[in-house]
C-alpha cells in the first residue's frame, strides 16, 4: 500500500515536494536578509530616493532575491538532466558571452566583467559558471567507469581550460580560482587517479612562472604585493587592504551597530556593499555577527554536500559537487579578501554581496540541488 | 510518469551510473575552510581589535589642538608690558613639493621673489633634508614674515603644494628697553626642555618662556590649551565637530614695578653713565638700580643699564648681527641682569658691620675714637707693620654716627676686628680671636641675606659672597696656592667689614639689607605683584615674606642715624632732596690692580631709603665706576625726587 501511494505516485506541480530540502532555502534566505541589512546599513547615506524605487539598492536587490527564489522553484521542478542534456548549448553561449565581454563589456577596478542591459548589469562568468559545472558533470556521467583513464582526465581539463582563460584575460584572478577548484572537486569525486593530479600538478606548476609573466596583468601583482605590505602604497592600491582591516578589526566582538560603522558610513571602505561587503558585516556586527554568517554558510554548504550525497547518479552528484564547491570557494575567497588573507580580487560573497547576477545564479544552483534531492529515489531506483 | 519527472534516462546502464564519490573530504574542506576564515577574524577582531578601534579612532577623528592666549605682563598700575602677536614662518614639507625639478625650481623662484631667500639656498636645503631622509618633515626656510608677506603666502600656497605658512604664537614685548632683563621673553623649546615638559602636557610648538617673569611665571602664563575634535569622511570632508573644549587663556601677572620709573631710572642712569667729576676716573659704562618697597619687599623698579631690546629673541632670523653684537659683547655684556650681578659692595657693607659690632655689644652708639691719621698702623704676628687706610683722617672724637655718616673706615676696623696694637689706642674685636672674629661677622653678613639667592622671581641671580676662614681655605686649596694664602688674617676681616677685597653682593642683595636695617625685617623680593585672570579679578597675591633679623631695634636705630646723618650732612650729602627725609650710605669700593698714582678703579654705591621715621622705600644705586658719593647719591637723588613726585 504504502509502496502505491509513494513519491512515484504523486502527480503534478506537487510531485516530490515533501523532500524539497527547506534547511537549504532558509539557510540561503538567512544569508540574503543578512545581506539586505548590510546594504541598506551601507547604501541608506547616499541613496535619497523613495524606498520602494528600483533605483533604491536595497529594493533592487529583495526584487533580485524573489526573482531568484522564483527561479529556484522553477529549476528544481525542472529535471536537472534536462540541463546535463543541453549543457554543451549552455556552454557554448557562456563562451560566446565571454567573449564578447571582453571586446565590449565595462570595466571596473581594472578588469572588464559586465554588459549593461538597460537598468541590469549582467555577468556572464556568474552563468558560465554553472555551464562549466553541468557539462562536467554530463561529461562524467558518460565516462563514470574511466575517469582513472588520464585521456578523461585531460579531456575534462579541456572543458574547464577555455573558460578559465576567458576569466583570467578579463582579469579574474578568483574566478579563475573558483573553476580550478570546481574541476579538481569534480574529477576527485568522479575518481581520478591521484598519480595523473600530481602529473598534471607538477606541470602546472612548471608553467606557472610563463603565466605569471605573460598573463598575470600588473594590477594583479600589485595587489599581491601590497597585501603582502599594504603600508607600502597607502594611497592606491593598498588603500582597501588597510581599510578593510581596520574595518573587520575594530568591530571586535559585538561590533559597532548597524549603520554605525565609522569605516562604511564615511566612505573609508570602497565597495562596502560588493566584494567588501564582509567588511561591513564584521565592522557592523562584529565576531558575532560573523560566526552567524558563517553558520549560515556551513549549513547551506552542509545541506548541499548532503544533496550530493544522496543523489540519483553520478551526474546529480558532480552537478552537486561543483556547486557545493563554487558556493564554497566564491565565499572563502571573498572573506579571505576581506581577511587580508588573499589578494584583492573581484569575487562577490555568494547570497550576502549586492548584485543580481550572482544572486540569481546562485538560486538557480540552488535550484539543481533541490531538482537532485527530489529526484534522488527516482534514479536509484532505476 | 510525467514527461518532466522522467525521461531523459541517462544512456549508461544503472550499475555504472551508482554514485560512488567520498564526500568526507569535501565536508572537511568545508570546515576546514571556515575555520581559516575563523581564526583570522578571531586573531583580528578579539585579539587585535583594541589597537584597530585606535586606528578607526584614528582614521575619521580628526583632533586640532588650540593654543590658549598667553598671559599678559602688566605694569603695577596695569599698563600692558606684552603684546600677544603671530609669528609667520614660511615652511616646506619637501615630499609633498612637485615631482619634477623643473617645476620645483619655478617655485623656488617664486618663493625668492616674495621672502627674498635665495631659490639656489632653497634647492640645498630640501636636497639636504631628502638625504637625512627627513623628506616628510616640514622645515621653516623664512620666520618672522611680514603681514604683507604672510598674506601674499597664504595666497600662493593654494597652487604651491609642499609650501605653506605656520603661524606660532609670539609676544611683542611693548614695556621699553629698560623692561628686557625683567620679562626674559618666549621662544620655542629645546629638545631638552620638550623632554622635561611633554609629561606636563606640552606639545612640542607650545612656546615657553626663557628666563625672567616669563620663565619664573610659564605656568601662570601658560593657560589650558583647548582642542576640537571633528569627524571626517574619506575624502577629507569635516562632517560634524564631536566636541570642543576652548583654550584657556593664561593669567596675567601684574608687577610690582611702574612702567614710568623704570623707564625714567634707566633713562637716568644712562645720562649719568659719564662722569663729570674730575678725579681720574673712566666712564661708567654699566650701571644698575634697585627700587623696593620696605614694607612689602615688593620690587618697584629693578634697571639694568646698558638695556637691550629683547624682541630681538623673536627676530633672530632677522637681526641676527645685532643679537651677535649683543651675546658677544665682553665689555657690557648687555644681556646681564646688572642688579643681580655680584660686584664688590665697598662702604656700604658698613651698615652690616655696624650693626653686628652693636649687637655683640663691641661697641655702643656713643663709643667714640680719635681718628688723627688716614693710616691706622697694625703690626702683624710676624712683626711687620701693615698700614690699613682710611680716606681722609675723621679727627678726634668721632661716634657711630659721624662714623656712619663720614664713612670710616679705621671706625669700622675698631668695631669689628677690634685694634690689638699699633697707632690707636687697643679695642676688642667680636670674637676672642681672629677666626672667630671673622666668623661672628659672617653670621650677621649672612643674617641680613649677603651670600645666598634673594629669592627674587626671576632666575639667574648671582648669590654674592661672604669670605670667612672656611670660604677662604677652600678658594685656596689648589696646590699653586701656600698654607700663607689659605690662612685667614686680621686684616681679611677689616677688610670685608668695609666691603672690600673678596666680599661680593648684588644690587639687589644691598636693598634688601637696607631694608632690614631699615625695618629689621629681611623680606624675600618679588617683582610680581599679584596674578589676575583673564576679566581682571585677582585670583593670587603675593604676600610678604620675611624674616627678622637677630639685630635689636634699638641698634638698628643707631645705624638708621648714621644713615640720616650721612645724608644730611655727610658724604651722602649728595642724595639730598629737599623735602625729603632720606637716610643712606655711599660705597665706593677699589678693585683692580693699583694705578701709578696708588689709586685704585672704584665702584660707586648708594643705598638708602625714605622717609626716614617711617621707612617705605629703599633705593639702591650702582655704578661700574665711579665715587659713590660723587655719582650714585646724585642719581639716587633724582630718583627719590622722581619717585616723591610721580609715585601714587
Amino acid at each position: 500500500m504504502a509502496a502505491t501511494f509513494g513519491p512515484g505516485r504523486q502527480s503534478g506541480v506537487f510531485r516530490g515536494w515533501d523532500r524539497f530540502d527547506y534547511v537549504l532555502v532558509l539557510s540561503a534566505v538567512g544569508l540574503v536578509v543578512f545581506g539586505l541589512l548590510l546594504i541598506y546599513s551601507g547604501t541608506y547615506r547616499t541613496y535619497e530616493g523613495p524606498p520602494a524605487s528600483f533605483a533604491n539598492p536595497v529594493t533592487k536587490q529583495a526584487i533580485f532575491a524573489i526573482f531568484g527564489i522564483i527561479v529556484m522553484l522553477a529549476v528544481s521542478k525542472i529535471d536537472y538532466h534536462y540541463l546535463t542534456h543541453y549543457s554543451p548549448v549552455l556552454y557554448g553561449i557562456s563562451l560566446l558571452s565571454l567573449v564578447a565581454i571582453l571586446l565590449m563589456g565595462h570595466s571596473a577596478y581594472g578588469s572588464t566583467r559586465w554588459f549593461n542591459l538597460g537598468p541590469i548589469q549582467i555577468q556572464p562568468s556568474e552563468f558560465a559558471k554553472l555551464a562549466t559545472i553541468l557539462l562536467l558533470a554530463k561529461f562524467f556521467s558518460a565516462h563514470g567507469g574511466d575517469a582513472k583513464d588520464l585521456r578523461t582526465l585531460i579531456f575534462s581539463l579541456g572543458i574547464v581550460a577555455p573558460c578559465f582563460a576567458l576569466v583570467f584575460i578579463q582579469p579574474d584572478l578568483g574566478t579563475s580560482i573558483v573553476f580550478v577548484s570546481v574541476w579538481l572537486g569534480v574529477v576527485l569525486v568522479a575518481g581520478v587517479s591521484r598519480r595523473h593530479l600530481f602529473i598534471l600538478a607538477a606541470v602546472g606548476l612548471a608553467v606557472l612562472p610563463f603565466a605569471w609573466t605573460f598573463f598575470v596583468a600588473d594590477y594583479q601583482i600589485e595587489r599581491i604585493s601590497v597585501l603582502v605590505d599594504p603600508e607600502e602604497d597607502p594611497l592606491d592600491a593598498g588603500y582597501n587592504v588597510i581599510q578593510s582591516q581596520i574595518a573587520v578589526g575594530s568591530g571586535q566582538l559585538t561590533g559597532k551597530g548597524l549603520t554605525n560603522g565609522e569605516q562604511t558610513q564615511l566612505g573609508y571602505l570602497k565597495v562596502a556593499t560588493k566584494d567588501f561587503i564582509f567588511s561591513l558585516q564584521a565592522e557592523e556586527l562584529g565576531f558575532a555577527g560573523s560566526m552567524v554568517m558563517f553558520s549560515l554558510f556551513i549549513v547551506l554548504l552542509m545541506r548541499g554536500i548532503r544533496a550530493a550525497q544522496i543523489a540519483g547518479d553520478i551526474s546529480g552528484q558532480l552537478v552537486a559537487v561543483g556547486i557545493v564547491i563554487l558556493i564554497l570557494m566564491q565565499a572563502f575567497i571573498n572573506i579571505a579578501v576581506n581577511l587580508s588573507l588573499f589578494p584583492v580580487t573581484g569575487i562577490p560573497l555568494p547570497l550576502v554581496s549586492q548584485g543580481g547576477s550572482s544572486l540569481v545564479s546562485i538560486f538557480v544552483s540552488l535550484g539543481l540541488l533541490q531538482s537532485i534531492i527530489m529526484r534522488h529515489r527516482a534514479y536509484r531506483q532505476t | 510518469m510525467s514527461a518532466l519527472g522522467g525521461g531523459f534516462r541517462s544512456p549508461s546502464t544503472p550499475s555504472r551510473n551508482r554514485p560512488h564519490g567520498n564526500l568526507a573530504a569535501l565536508r572537511i574542506a568545508v570546515i576546514v575552510l571556515f575555520g581559516i576564515l575563523t581564526a583570522q577574524l578571531f586573531n583580528m577582531q578579539i585579539l587585535q581589535g583594541s589597537d584597530y578601534a585606535r586606528r578607526s579612532r584614528e582614521n575619521h577623528l580628526t583632533r586640532k589642538e588650540i593654543l590658549p592666549p598667553r598671559g599678559l605682563i602688566l605694569d603695577r598700575n596695569g599698563t600692558p608690558l606684552v603684546r600677544n602677536v603671530g609669528i609667520y614662518t614660511a615652511v616646506i614639507t619637501p615630499t609633498f613639493l612637485p615631482e619634477e625639478p623643473e617645476a620645483r625650481y619655478a617655485l623656488y623662484l617664486r618663493l625668492e621673489t616674495l621672502l627674498g631667500v635665495p631659490a639656489l639656498e632653497i634647492q640645498s636645503r630640501v636636497k639636504e633634508k631628502e638625504a637625512d631622509g627627513k623628506g616628510d618633515i616640514e622645515f621653516p626656510i623664512k620666520e618672522g614674515l611680514t603681514k604683507e608677506q604672510a598674506l601674499a603666502l597664504e595666497e600662493m600656497t593654494a597652487d604651491m603644494s609642499g609650501v605653506a605658512l605656520s603661524i606660532q604664537p609670539g609676544r611683542e614685548y611693548i614695556g621699553g628697553d629698560a623692561f628686557s632683563h625683567i620679562l626674559g621673553y618666549i621662544g620655542k623649546q629645546t629638545p631638552e626642555e620638550y623632554r622635561d615638559l611633554k609629561g606636563e602636557g606640552y606639545s612640542l610648538n607650545e612656546p615657553v618662556g626663557k628666563g625672567g617673569v616669563e620663565l619664573t611665571y610659564q605656568e601662570i602664563l601658560r593657560g589650558q590649551k583647548g582642542a576640537t575634535a571633528a569627524e571626517q569622511d574619506a575624502q577629507g570632508n569635516l562632517l560634524k565637530a564631536l566636541k570642543s573644549r576652548d583654550a584657556v587663556p593664561g593669567d596675567n601677572v601684574r608687577l610690582a614695578i611702574d612702567v614710568d620709573l623704570q623707564n625714567y631710572i634707566a633713562e637716568m642712569l644712562v645720562d649719568s653713565l659719564p662722569n663729570p667729576v674730575t678725579m681720574n676716573q673712566k666712564n661708567a659704562t654699566q650701571a644698575a638700580a634697585v627700587v623696593m618697597s620696605a614694607k612689602t619687599g615688593e620690587v618697584l623698579a629693578l634697571v639694568s643699564v646698558p638695556t637691550y631690546d629683547n624682541n630681538i629673541f623673536a627676530q633672530v632670523a632677522q637681526r641676527g648681527a645685532e643679537y651677535e653684537e649683543l651675546a658677544t659683547n665682553n665689555a657690557t655684556r648687555p644681556l646681564t641682569n646688572k642688579a643681580l650681578s655680584q660686584a664688590l659692595p665697598g662702604s656700604t657693607y658698613k651698615l652690616i658691620t655696624a650693626a653686628a659690632a652693636l649687637q655683640e655689644g663691641n661697641i655702643t652708639p656713643s663709643t667714640s675714637r680719635d681718628i688723627p691719621s688716614r693710616i691706622l698702623e697694625i703690626k702683624g704676628e710676624n712683626g711687620v707693620i701693615y698700614p690699613l687706610v682710611d680716606w681722609r683722617a675723621h679727627g678726634s672724637g668721632i661716634d657711630l654716627t659721624q662714623a656712619i655718616a663720614w664713612s670710616s673706615n679705621i671706625y669700622m676696623f675698631m668695631a669689628v676686628c677690634g685694634i690689638p696694637n699699633g697707632s690707636l689706642q687697643p679695642h676688642k674685636a667680636i670674637g676672642k680671636d681672629v677666626d672667630s672674629s671673622a666668623s661672628i661677622f659672617a653670621y650677621y653678613q649672612r643674617a641680613f641675606g649677603m651670600g645666598q639667592p634673594t629669592g627674587i622671581d626671576i632666575p639667574g641671580e648671582d648669590i654674592g659672597r661672604v669670605p670667612d676662614p672656611a670660604w677662604k681655605a677652600r678658594n685656596y686649596a689648589g696646590p699653586e696656592y701656600t698654607d700663607n694664602d689659605r690662612d685667614w688674617f686680621y686684616a681679611d676681616t677689616c677688610f670685608t667689614a668695609i666691603g672690600q677685597q673678596d666680599v661680593l653682593a648684588t644690587p639687589l642683595q644691598i636693598a634688601r639689607m637696607t631694608a632690614a636695617i631699615a625695618t629689621g625685617k629681611l623680606f624675600t623680593p618679588h617683582v610680581a605683584k599679584d596674578i589676575l585672570d583673564a576679566d581682571g579679578k585677582v585670583v593670587r597675591t603675593i604676600k610678604p615674606d620675611w624674616k627678622s633679623v637677630p639685630v635689636d631695634e634699638a641698634n638698628l636705630a643707631a645705624v638708621r642715624r648714621g644713615m640720616h646723618e650721612s645724608v644730611l650732612a655727610g658724604a651722602g650729602l649728595r642724595a639730598q632732596v629737599p623735602g625729603m627725609d632720606i637716610a643712606g650710605k655711599t660705597g665706593t669700593a677699589e678693585f683692580g690692580t693699583q694705578r701709578a698714582d696708588l689709586t685704585y678703579d672704584q665702584h660707586a654705591w648708594f643705598t638708602g631709603y625714605y622717609p626716614y621715621n617711617d621707612p617705605e622705600y629703599v633705593v639702591t644705586v650702582y655704578f661700574d665706576y665711579g665715587v659713590g658719593g660723587d655719582k650714585a647719591a646724585p642719581a639716587a637723588a633724582n630718583i627719590f625726587s622722581w619717585m616723591n613726585q610721580n609715585l601714587k
